[in-house]
C-alpha cells in the first residue's frame, strides 16, 4: 500500500519533467489523457474495488465541464473560479450519490441493471446538452472559454492538472486503507454477508459512486479552460464507453492502472489515426486481447510480474490494542413467532408458525430436510418476506425488512455454506466483523479500527489459532477453517441472538468436536440467545437448553431432548419420514 | 502574461529544439507553403473525407502549376478531425505549432470549427468550407460554405413559383444547424407568401419517421424543408417515399448531397429537390473541366463528387486568392484586404464580403441518383453574418 | 398501424439480442454489426442480381459462420464474467464495423424495395412491403416460440445458464448447446438485417441505432421470453410512438429513456418476468 502511495508521488515527480524532456505539445496532449484517466479512478473505485460498473460515467465529466466553463465564460475572480470549482465537484458527486442510493436501496448485488441505468442517464444527458442550446450552446458547443487567469492553457495548467491527480491519487489510496475502503472490497466479496454484519450496503457503494462523479466532475471543471470548449460529446455514452475501456485495459484493480490505461490508448490511438487508415481496427483487437488474456490489464499485468520479482511481501502484523466494547442494547432475550406464514413463489414454506423464546441459553431447530429451518431464520433477518403473521424481537417487529436492520437490532447470522469475503485476508475478513455495529462515520474513514480487539477477539483467536495469521488469504482456507472462521466472524459482532446455520456442515470428525466445543463455551461466557439449525444430533444433544422440532412450516414440538424424545408426534413423523 | 506571446515562444521553441521529436522536422519558410487540411476520415462524416482530400490534391496542384502561393509551392498535410472537437484540436495544433503549417482549410462540423477559432485566435488562416448556420465571424476565419440565407434566399420562392410550395413542413436534427436554418427559412416562406405548416426536431438517434410523416399529412404540408443529416436523412426519405407522399408534396433539403441521395435510392427520390453551391451535374465550362480532371486523376472508382467535399478544393483557390491580395500568409494582412478578393472555380465565380462570399447557388432535382441542375442563381449573398 | 410497424421492427431487432443476452447473459456490443451483415448480404445479393430470398440464406450463413468462430475464440471464455462481454465484445463491434468498411465501403448503400408502392388499407395507403414485413415477422417468431416451446431447448439453455455444473452432470453439453444458442440468436439477428434493408439506410454506422434501444426493451420486457420481447418491444414502442405523436421526437425519445431509467430503477426484471 505504502508502495502505490510511493510510486505515485515518484510518477507525478516524473511527469513534471514531460515538458522539458519532451515539449510542451506532449504534455498538452498528456494532459488531457491524465484528465481522463482521473475519470478512470473513479471508475476504477466503482467497478475494481466495488464490484459495480458505471457506464455512464461521462454525464459527470461532463457536468463539471460545463459548469466551470460557464463560470470561467463570465471572466471571474479566482475567487468566483474556486467556487465554481466546488460546485463541479459537489454538483455531480450528489447527483451520483442520490442515483446510488436511490438505486442501491433496492437492489443488493451488482447485475447490469445499475450499469445500464447510468447508461441511459448520460443518453439522456446527451440529448439535452444538443438540445438545450440556451444553456449548453448545443451541439456546436458551449466555446470560448477562457483559461485560468494567469495559468496558460498550452503551458502551464499541465502542471495544476498533475499536481491534482497526484492529489486524487493520494485521496483514493488514503481511502482504500480506511474501513470504509476495506468495506467497499467486502461488498465486491460478499455484499449479502456484509449485511448481515449491519452496514447498509446500499449507502456504502452511494458513498464509492458518489465519489467516483465527484472525481469525474473535477476531471470535467480542468478540462474546460484546458479545452476552451465543451461540447455535447463530454456527456455522452461514447465517451462514457471508451472510459470503461480504458480502465479495463489499464487496470481495474489499481489506482495507476487506469491512468495509464488512458494515457497508453491516448497516445496510442492519435499515433495511429494519421498513419493507419484503419487504425480503429488496431485498436479494436488490442482491446479483445487485453480482455481475453489480461483481464487486470496493464496494472495487473505489472503488479503480477512485480509480486514475482519481490516473493511474498513481508506480512504487517498490526498490533491491536485499542479495546472496543460492544454496545449495550437492553432489554431482556424476546423472540416471538406469531401466525407466521410465508411463501416462495407458489410454495408455502412457513405455515401458522407460532412460538416463543424468552430466556438466553441454546435453542436448537431440528426437522426433517424440508421443514421449513432456514425459512424460519430467513424471515428474521429480511432475506424472505413474511406474509401474513408476525415475527418480533424484544418486541420490535422486524419480518420483511431490509437484512442490515436485523443486525442492528443485535440479530447475528451464520448461513449453512461459510459465508466469507474470499480475496480478502483472514484479518480483513474478522477486522469487517468486528467493526460491526461499532464503526461511526469517524472511524470510518480514519485508521484506528485497525487497531481494534475486544475479549470475544482474543478468546476466539486463542481457540482457532489458525485466524493469528492475518495477511492469509480467506479463499484458500479448508472448508473446516471456512466454518470456523465464518462463526467466528458472526460471534465478532456479539450479537444478542445467535442464528447458526447447521455449523457442523462438511467438518471432519475432530473439527466438529472442535466446533461444538467452541459454541458451548462462547454460547455460555457471551450471555446470548443462540438459535442453531442442526442436524448432526451430537450437537443438538450436547448443547440444547430446548428444542424446536419443525415439520411442514409450522412447528411440532418444543421442550427439553429428554420431553422430545418422548413426544408421540415427533416420533411418528420421524418414523414415517424413514430418518432422523 | 499573454497566451499568443507563450504559444509562439515556447510550444514552438519546445518542438523546434526537440527536432528529432515525434513531429518531424519544423518549419522552414524556403521549403513550399504547408497548408493544414482538417478533414473527417473517421467517424460518420468520414464518408466525406476521400472525396475532399482527392478535390484538395486537385487544386493544390493546379495552384501549385502555376506557381504556388506567392511563389512556394503549397504542401498538404492532412489530418483527421472526424472525432469530437478535443481530438481534432490536438490535430490541429500538432500541424500547426508541431510541422509548422502556415495556413488551414477545415472541412468538418462546427463543433470543431469554435474549437480550431479558440485555438487559432486568429493567429493563422483559417478557411472554413462546408454548408454551416452562419455567423462565424473570428480574425483569421473565411468562410466559403453556403449560409441558410445563400440556399433559400432564392430556393423558397422558386418552389412557391414552380411547385406551388405554400404550406412548409420544416425537419430537422436537434441541434444548431437545423434550428439556425429554419429561423432563417421562416422568413423567406412568408416572403413567398407561404406558411409553416409544422416544425419538428429529431435527435441524432431517430430511426423511425412514422409519427413525423403522420404529422405531415395531418397538417396538410404540400412542401417539406429538409435539415436532417446523413443517415436521419436517408431514413426518413425512404420512409416518405414509402408511404407514397413523393408524388405530391415536392421535398427540398439544403444538405442532400449526391452520397445521401445514393442512400435515399432511386425509387424514393422523386420530387426531392436540393440546393447547394456545387453538384456535379452543374454544366459551365469550369465545371465540366474539373469533373473531367477529376475522372481522369482518380478513375472512375473514385469517391463521387458532392457539395461537401468539393468545397476543399475551392478552400484551396480561395485562400491562394487571398494570400495573393495580401501579398502574405499573414491572417493580419489578409483581414485587411479580405472584402472583396474573388475567385474563379467550378462553382462559378466568388467574392469575398463580410468574411463570407457571395457565389452562385443551384438547385437541382433528383432524377433517380443523380441530381440535375434546374436553375442557378447567380451571385447570392451570404446575408448579415458579422451582425 | 404505425404501432404495430414499429413493435414488429423492435422484436424483430431485438428477438436475437434475447436469446444472447436474455438467456446467455452475453451483453453484446456487436448486436448492431450483426444486423448490419444482413443488410449487407441483401446488398450483395441484389447486386448480384439474384433473388430476394436468396439474401436470407447468405444472411445466415456468413452470421452463423461469423458467430461460431466469434464464440470459439471470445465469448466461450467469458461466460462467467458478464462485464467482460460487454468489453470484449465493444472491440469486436469496432472490428466487424471496420470490416464491413473495407469491403464496402463508407458510403450509404440503397437496397431496393421488393415489393414497391403501396396497399390501400381503406383508411389510408400503407407501403406494401411493410405489411410484408410485419407478416414474416410474426411467422418468424411464431416458429421461434413454437420451437422454444416445443423441443425443451429452451429449458436446457435455461438450465444451464442457471447452474452450468448440474446441468453437465444432466448430461446437457453445455459447450456446445451455448455455442448453438450464440450462432442462433446471431443468424436470427442477421435475418432481421436482411428485412430491414429495403426500409432502412445501410452504411457501416448503421448497427449503432439497434444497440441501445434493444437493450432497453429487453429491460422493460424481461430477460429469458420471447413474450418479455414482444411486451418490451410494444411498451417502448408505444411510449416512443404516443409522445412524438403529442409532442415531438426528441420528446419521445426522452421519454423512452426515462421510462426504461424507471423500469430499471423499479422493476428491473421487466413485465413480464419468470419471477
Amino acid at each position: 500500500m505504502a508502495y502505490i502511495r510511493a510510486s505515485s508521488c515518484a510518477a507525478a515527480f516524473a511527469l513534471l519533467f514531460v515538458p522539458i524532456i519532451w515539449d510542451s505539445f506532449t504534455a498538452y496532449q498528456l494532459g488531457r489523457y491524465l484528465l481522463y484517466g482521473m475519470v478512470a479512478q473513479g471508475i476504477a473505485l466503482c467497478w475494481g474495488r466495488t464490484g459495480f460498473l458505471p457506464l455512464g460515467q461521462a454525464l459527470f465529466f461532463g457536468l463539471g465541464a460545463y459548469v466551470t466553463g460557464a463560470v470561467l465564460r463570465m471572466d471571474p475572480g479566482w475567487g468566483l473560479i474556486l467556487l465554481a470549482f466546488l460546485g463541479s465537484i459537489l454538483l455531480p458527486s450528489v447527483l451520483a450519490g442520490l442515483v446510488g442510493i436511490l438505486v442501491f436501496s433496492r437492489q443488493i448485488g451488482s447485475g447490469p441493471y445499475f450499469s445500464l441505468i447510468t447508461l441511459a442517464l448520460s443518453m439522456l444527458g446527451l440529448q439535452l446538452a444538443n438540445s438545450e442550446e440556451w444553456l449548453t450552446g448545443g451541439f456546436n458547443g458551449m466555446t470560448g472559454i477562457p483559461g485560468l487567469p494567469g495559468v496558460d492553457s498550452y503551458e502551464h495548467l499541465f502542471f495544476v492538472i498533475v499536481a491534482t491527480l497526484l492529489a486524487t491519487t493520494l485521496l483514493l489510496e488514503f481511502l482504500s486503507r480506511t474501513p470504509f475502503g476495506h468495506l467497499l472490497e467486502a461488498i465486491r466479496e460478499n455484499e449479502e454477508r456484509l449485511q448481515y454484519f449491519g452496514f447498509r450496503t446500499g449507502v456504502l457503494k452511494a458513498a464509492a459512486f458518489g465519489i467516483s462523479g465527484g472525481l469525474a466532475g473535477l476531471a470535467g471543471a480542468l478540462y474546460a479552460p484546458h479545452q476552451g470548449i465543451v461540447t455535447p460529446q463530454a456527456v455522452g455514452f461514447l465517451l462514457s464507453a471508451e472510459l470503461v475501456v480504458w480502465t479495463a485495459v489499464g487496470g481495474r484493480f489499481g489506482l495507476i492502472g487506469p491512468v495509464a490505461g488512458a494515457v497508453a490508448i491516448g497516445f496510442l490511438s492519435s499515433g495511429l489515426r494519421d498513419a493507419f487508415q484503419y487504425w480503429e481496427l488496431v485498436v479494436g483487437i488490442a482491446f479483445i486481447v487485453a480482455v481475453l488474456r489480461f483481464p487486470g490489464g496493464i496494472g495487473g499485468f505489472c503488479a503480477g510480474i512485480a509480486s514475482r520479482i519481490v516473493r511474498g511481501s513481508p506480512a504487517v502484523r498490526r498490533r491491536r490494542d485499542h479495546r472496543v466494547r460492544k454496545r449495550q442494547d437492553p432489554g431482556h432475550p424476546d423472540l416471538v413467532y406469531r401466525n407466521v406464514n410465508a411463501s416462495s413463489g407458489p410454495v408455502e414454506i412457513l405455515r401458522d408458525l407460532s412460538f416463543e423464546i424468552n430466556r438466553a441459553g441454546t435453542h436448537c431447530i431440528i426437522g426433517p430436510n424440508g421443514a421449513g429451518k432456514t425459512s424460519l431464520i430467513n424471515v428474521l433477518t429480511g432475506k424472505l418476506a413474511v406474509s401474513s403473521g408476525s415475527v418480533s424481537w424484544k418486541g420490535r417487529v422486524i419480518g420483511a425488512t431490509e437484512p442490515y436492520r436485523a443486525a442492528r437490532h443485535g440479530i447475528g447470522r451464520k448461513s449453512q455454506v461459510p459465508s466469507i469475503f474470499a480475496t480478502m485476508g483472514v484479518g480483513q475478513n474478522l477486522a469487517v466483523a468486528l467493526w460491526a455495529n461499532r464503526l461511526d462515520l469517524r472511524d470510518m474513514l480514519s485508521s484506528a479500527p485497525h487497531l481494534w480487539t475486544s475479549g470475544m477477539f482474543e478468546e476466539l483467536l486463542s481457540r482457532f489459532p489458525f485466524l493469528h495469521d492475518e495477511s492469509a488469504s480467506a479463499g484458500v482456507l479448508s472448508v473446516g477453517q471456512r466454518q470456523m472462521l465464518d462463526f467466528a466472524m458472526t460471534m465478532l459482532a456479539e450479537p444478542e441472538l445467535v442464528l447458526l446455520d447447521e455449523p457442523c456442515a462438511g467438518l471432519s470428525s475432530a473439527e466438529t468436536e472442535k466446533m461444538i466445543d467452541a459454541i458451548a463455551e462462547i454460547s455460555a461466557r457471551s450471555g446470548s440467545t443462540f438459535l442453531i439449525i442442526e442436524h448432526d444430533m451430537r450437537l443438538v444433544e450436547r448443547l440444547s437448553d430446548n428444542v424446536l422440532v419443525v415439520h411442514q412450516g409450522g412447528l411440532l414440538a418444543s421442550g427439553t431432548m429428554a420431553e422430545i424424545r418422548e413426544n408421540p408426534n415427533v416420533r411418528k413423523v420421524y418414523s414415517g419420514a424413514g430418518n432422523a | 502574461m499573454n497566451r499568443r506571446d507563450m504559444l509562439k515562444s515556447s510550444i514552438a521553441t519546445a518542438v523546434i529544439a526537440a527536432a528529432s521529436g515525434p513531429f518531424g522536422k519544423s518549419a522552414n519558410a524556403a521549403d513550399g507553403l504547408k497548408v493544414g487540411i482538417l478533414i473527417p476520415l473517421s467517424g460518420p462524416g468520414g464518408l466525406f473525407g476521400p472525396s475532399c482530400q482527392n478535390c484538395a490534391s486537385l487544386a493544390i496542384d493546379e495552384v501549385n502549376a502555376r506557381g504556388g502561393i506567392l511563389g512556394r509551392a503549397i504542401k498538404p498535410v492532412f489530418a483527421d478531425v472526424g472525432g469530437p472537437p478535443a481530438d481534432a484540436t490536438q490535430a490541429a495544433l500538432k500541424l500547426w505549432k508541431g510541422d509548422g503549417v502556415e495556413a488551414f482549410i477545415g472541412m468538418h462540423d462546427s463543433a470543431v470549427r469554435g474549437a480550431l477559432t479558440n485555438l487559432f485566435k486568429g493567429q493563422v488562416p483559417y478557411v472554413y468550407t462546408p454548408v454551416y448556420e452562419g455567423g462565424e465571424c473570428s480574425a483569421g476565419t473565411y468562410v466559403l460554405g453556403e449560409t441558410p440565407a445563400q440556399q433559400l434566399a432564392p430556393t423558397i420562392p422558386w418552389m412557391s413559383e414552380r411547385k406551388g410550395a405554400s404550406d412548409w413542413y420544416l425537419i430537422g436534427n436537434d441541434y444548431n444547424w437545423p434550428r439556425d436554418t429554419n429561423a432563417t427559412a421562416k422568413a423567406y416562406i412568408a416572403d413567398a407568401g407561404g406558411r409553416v405548416a409544422g416544425e419538428e426536431y429529431l435527435p441524432f438517434t431517430a430511426d423511425n419517421f412514422d409519427s413525423s410523416l403522420a404529422k405531415i399529412r395531418e397538417t396538410g404540408a404540400n412542401a417539406v424543408l429538409i435539415t436532417l443529416v446523413g443517415g436521419a436523412s436517408v431514413g426518413f426519405n425512404r420512409s416518405f417515399a414509402s408511404f407514397g407522399l413523393s408524388e405530391d408534396v415536392p421535398r427540398l433539403g439544403t444538405l442532400i448531397e449526391e452520397n445521401t441521395l445514393a442512400g435515399i435510392g432511386s425509387e424514393n427520390s422523386k420530387n426531392l429537390f436540393s440546393s447547394a453551391g456545387y453538384f456535379a451535374d452543374i454544366d459551365t465550362p469550369a465545371a465540366n473541366a474539373f469533373k473531367e480532371k477529376y475522372a481522369a486523376t482518380f478513375g472512375s472508382d473514385a469517391a463521387a463528387l458532392n457539395a461537401l467535399g468539393q468545397s476543399c478544393y475551392d478552400g484551396i483557390l480561395l485562400l491562394a486568392a487571398l494570400a495573393e491580395a495580401a501579398g502574405s500568409t499573414s491572417p493580419v494582412d489578409m483581414d485587411a484586404v479580405a472584402n472583396g478578393v474573388s475567385y474563379e472555380g467550378p462553382r462559378g465565380s466568388a467574392r469575398m464580403h463580410d468574411r463570407h462570399v457571395s457565389k452562385d447557388i443551384y438547385l437541382a432535382e433528383a432524377d433517380g441518383t443523380a441530381f440535375r441542375v434546374v436553375e442557378s442563381f447567380p451571385d447570392v449573398a451570404a446575408g448579415d453574418n458579422c451582425g | 398501424m404505425n404501432f404495430v410497424y414499429s413493435v414488429t421492427v423492435l422484436a424483430l431487432t431485438v428477438a436475437g439480442l434475447a436469446i444472447v443476452f436474455g438467456l446467455l447473459r452475453v451483453m453484446n456490443m456487436a448486436h448492431g454489426e450483426f444486423v448490419a451483415l444482413g443488410a449487407y448480404s441483401a446488398l450483395i445479393i441484389q447486386q448480384s442480381d439474384l433473388p430476394f430470398v436468396l439474401a436470407v440464406p447468405l444472411a445466415i450463413a456468413l452470421c452463423a459462420t461469423l458467430g461460431w468462430l466469434i464464440e470459439w475464440t471470445i465469448i466461450r471464455h467469458l461466460y462467467s464474467r458478464p462485464f467482460d462481454t460487454l468489453l470484449a465484445t465493444w472491440g469486436l463491434a469496432i472490428v466487424m464495423r471496420e470490416g464491413i468498411e473495407a469491403a464496402f465501403g463508407r458510403e450509404f448503400k440503397s437496397v431496393d424495395q421488393v415489393l414497391p408502392g403501396t396497399v390501400d388499407l381503406h383508411v389510408f395507403d400503407y407501403p406494401a412491403y411493410r405489411l410484408v414485413l410485419i407478416a414474416v415477422t410474426v411467422l418468424m417468431l411464431g416458429i421461434l416460440l413454437g420451437w422454444f416451446k416445443r423441443s425443451n431447448a429452451g429449458a436446457r439453455i435455461k438450465a444451464m445458464v442457471e447452474n452450468p455444473g448440474l446441468a453437465e452432470a444432466a448430461g446437457i453439453d453445455t459447450e456446445g448447446l451455448a455455442r448453438k444458442t450464440f450462432v442462433v440468436g446471431v443468424s436470427i439477428t442477421g435475418v432481421a438485417g436482411v428485412l430491414l434493408a429495403p426500409l432502412v439506410r445501410v452504411e457501416p454506422y448503421m448497427g449503432f441505432d439497434y444497440l441501445l434501444s434493444s437493450f432497453f426493451v429487453l429491460v422493460v420486457g424481461g430477460l429469458g421470453t420471447l413474450e418479455g420481447v414482444l411486451i418490451g418491444s410494444a411498451v417502448i414502442g408505444g411510449t416512443d410512438a404516443a409522445i412524438s405523436t403529442i409532442f415531438d421526437k426528441t420528446a419521445g425519445y426522452l421519454g423512452v429513456l426515462l421510462l426504461s431509467i424507471l423500469f430499471l430503477w423499479l422493476r428491473p426484471h421487466g413485465i413480464y418476468s419468470r419471477q
